[in-house]
């Protein structure tokens, strides 16, 4: 840095010189990372770089056991949303979690035919294949279910792997507890919330509550959600009657 | 008997034996030094052996798969020599096996070479064996067996002459047809030869004319070899023993390159190779690879290997170093000369590449879901390979769950407001569930032609929380009778 060809003779004032290193770093920021926007202009602008940033692990979690198929349906959402841009399959490696059930992946507009799934033997074998599928990259898309949060080392590991590739990385966690600090970019605290019935008495879309807990370089925040399959896009309900209280807890 | 010692099974002193029922009782069939010292025979009845030594004889069970498989075992050592090893069948009593040095003999410096390393390394690993080279296998065979010396190289064309003294046992015949050329005093196979071929038949049967004549050359035997005659494979041995695993990599990416050319011109790639590693003090390592789909660059099966031998870490154990690698493919298919030109699709071969990767290095296979012709939601859907192709899943207009669970789990205390209608209210996995909004019903029927069972009522469910259940009534249900309700799986 001190040889950079752009740094002043002498030194610049404080502020001046805040403000260059601010300006380089967003350029580097912005140069280095791919997003996958969650198409929820509200939780894009939230989130530092207007999406997922594609690379590095984001965690989900389940807020109470009995939500780990909520938990589950945002990744699958979220990998349903990737694949419809991208070529290409998406891998569910799974240590001890239910599979994901083929007739039912159409309500979230997943086409099973795309997905590939390892049964996998403990959570050290799903961070192993995880790094063989970002080695390999050929993957649009990349689950992995776990049981305990990941290990630091394993973050690592998935980082560097992830240099070479970009498939988003979600982590399905079946424990609820705080988890301690890993290279994971976001972690995301999911649970089920009432959907409301269509006008013909069917029940509407799935909606989630879902509370962002943990986020580099940015903030956290809660929204309830709803998934249209139809469009692959997550979007805010709309304030039915029933739901006004619901609705009215999500910050804008 | 050796297959015990060797296994450290028979520790103690004292004679041992195994004893295997025969007619009329238990009969010894295998007798060590020091029980062959006290004058016993393979064949004798047990009891009448206890009877007559004094002292206490050690017996253990036959087993002859265990001994079958320490004779295959064997035989995969001896494929060191040749590729076409036979184990002995039953005419041959099954403790032996033959190797078909044909056209490999000038790699171990010549015959009377291979038959002193074969007989050293033999020795060496405390295996009694007695050894006979001849120009055919049942020349080899009566030599081995009632020769005077071991091991016995006989030179080609001069198999006659060494014939001519052995008993007629040494024929590979019945012990009936024997002990019968024995009372006519043809006791040796000199004598048997003499004889007129028709009056031999005629009393005898065709067998002793077939294993003269196999002795003799006269009609050819074919082996059967313990594996099909591999013709892809190499092998190749070290003057240092290697040990260290980029050694065991580079030779296994040498032993591939050798293969993949003749793989190429008979337009095949391996599917399976097996990778045997002969360890100095005579065990085999050997690690299988199993591919997705047929494979013939050398650096691709290296780094297969590699990651095995990582998989293994220490497991491998080396010992004091490896000899001899040797690389054989074990299952062949077709394969296109340029597999990466077909259908277009990189990303394919790819994914093929991490399917391979992550089978060598977590032992896991990749799969994928397959739907099933059934309308029973257990059995309407199946897990497969991730080879075979995609199936278009059938548009079900009711929602199905997204995760259903292997077993349906019963739901109690369940209160409906209606006699045929949704429950209000129920308790599953220790806890309460108020019904908000309940869809259904759908009706499953069972498939009669597989089980007998009732017909279900499915009720897609949310909870006043959110959760979204998937219900079933099970059967029909009255007075006498109350529902049983049970949870099936999961909506997001």
């Amino acid at each position: 840095m001190a040889q950079a060809p752009t740094s002043p003779p002498k030194p610049a004032s404080p502020t001046d010189r805040l403000a260059r290193l601010r300006a380089e770093l967003s350029a580097e920021t912005s140069r280095a990372v791919a997003v996958m926007p969650l198409g929820h202009p509200v939780i894009d602008a939230h989130l530092p770089s207007g999406g997922l940033s594609l690379g590095p692990p984001h965690e989900i979690v389940p807020a109470e056991p009995i939500d780990a198929i909520a938990a589950l349906a945002f990744a699958l959402a979220l990998c349903a949303r990737r694949l419809a841009e991208a070529q290409g399959e998406a891998m569910i490696a799974s240590s001890g979690h239910p599979l994901p059930y083929g007739h039912g992946l159409a309500s979230l507009g997943l086409n099973p035919g795309r997905l590939l799934l390892l049964e996998a033997g403990g959570d050290g074998e799903v961070f192993r294949a995880l790094e063989a599928a970002l080695h390999a990259n050929c993957l649009s898309a990349l689950i992995g279910l776990v049981g305990e949060g990941m290990p630091l080392k394993a973050g690592r590991r998935l980082q560097l792997a992830a240099e070479t590739g970009e498939p988003p990385l979600l982590l399905v966690l079946r424990q609820a507890g705080p988890g301690l600090p890993n290279g994971a970019a976001t972690r995301w605290r999911v649970a089920a919330a009432p959907a409301g019935s269509d006008r013909f008495g069917g029940l509407h879309a799935p909606r989630w509550r879902v509370r962002l807990e943990r986020c580099r370089n940015g903030r956290g925040g809660s929204w309830l959600v709803e998934w249209d399959s139809a469009a692959n896009r997550l979007h805010l309900p709309e304030r039915l009657a029933d739901d006004a209280a619901a609705a009215g807890r999500a910050r804008p | 008997m050796t297959r015990l010692q060797r296994a450290g099974l028979a520790p103690e002193e004292g004679p041992h034996a195994v004893a295997a029922i025969g007619s009329g009782g238990l009969r010894l069939v295998a007798l060590d030094e020091q029980a062959r010292a006290l004058g016993l025979a393979v064949g004798e009845l047990l009891g009448r052996v206890r009877a007559r030594i004094g002292v206490p004889l050690r017996v253990h069970p036959a087993e002859p798969e265990a001994e079958r498989d320490a004779l295959h075992r064997l035989c995969r050592w001896a494929m060191r020599y040749a590729p076409i090893v036979a184990p002995f069948g039953p005419a041959e009593g099954c403790h032996g096996l033959a190797i078909d040095i044909a056209g490999a003999s000038h790699l171990h410096g010549g015959e009377a070479a291979l038959l002193d390393d074969l007989a050293g390394r033999l020795a060496r690993s405390r295996i009694p064996a007695r050894i006979a080279l001849a120009d055919t296998m049942g020349a080899a065979f009566a030599l081995a067996r009632s020769g005077r010396t071991s091991p016995a190289l006989v030179p080609p064309g001069e198999h006659g002459a060494h014939l001519a003294p052995l008993p007629v046992e040494a024929l590979r015949l019945d012990p009936e047809v024997a002990a019968g050329l024995r009372r006519l005093g043809l006791r040796r196979i000199a004598d048997v030869e003499a004889l007129p071929r028709s009056g031999l038949a005629r009393r005898f049967g065709l067998a002793p004319l077939l294993r003269l004549d196999q002795a003799y050359g006269r009609r050819a035997e074919p082996l059967a070899p313990l594996d099909e005659a591999r013709s892809f494979s190499a092998a190749r041995g070290f003057l240092d023993p290697i040990g260290r695993q980029s050694d065991v990599i580079a030779a296994a990416r040498a032993l591939m390159e050798e293969i993949a050319p003749r793989l190429e011109r008979a337009g095949l790639g391996a599917c399976a190779l097996r990778l045997s590693l002969h360890r100095v003090d005579g065990a085999v390592r050997t690690l299988e690879i199993g591919l997705s789909r047929p494979e013939r660059s050398p650096e691709r099966i290296a780094g297969l290997i590699a990651l095995r031998l990582e998989r293994l870490g220490a497991g491998l154990d080396a010992g004091f170093g490896f000899e001899t690698a040797d690389l054989a493919v074990t299952s062949a298919e077709p394969m296109a000369e340029k597999q990466a030109s077909l259908g277009g699709s990189g990303a394919g071969e790819r994914v093929a590449n991490l399917a391979d990767t992550i089978a060598q290095r977590i032992g896991r296979r990749l799969q994928r879901l397959a739907p099933r012709e059934s309308h029973v939601p257990e059995r309407a859907e199946g897990i497969v390979s991730w080879v075979a192709p995609p199936l278009p899943y059938p548009a079900i207009l009711p929602a199905r769950p997204l995760v259903l669970f292997a077993r349906s789990e019963a739901a109690q205390d369940v209160f409906a407001t209606a006699p045929d209608g949704p429950p209000h209210r129920f308790r599953w996995r220790a806890r309460e569930y108020r019904v908000a909004r309940a869809e259904g019903p759908e009706r499953i029927a069972p498939e009669w032609w597989r089980e007998q069972a009732e017909p279900r009522d499915y009720y897609r469910i949310e909870c006043e929380a959110g959760r979204r259940l998937w219900l079933y009534r099970d059967g029909p249900h009255g007075q006498e009778r109350p529902a049983a309700w049970f949870v099936h799986g999961m909506f997001p």
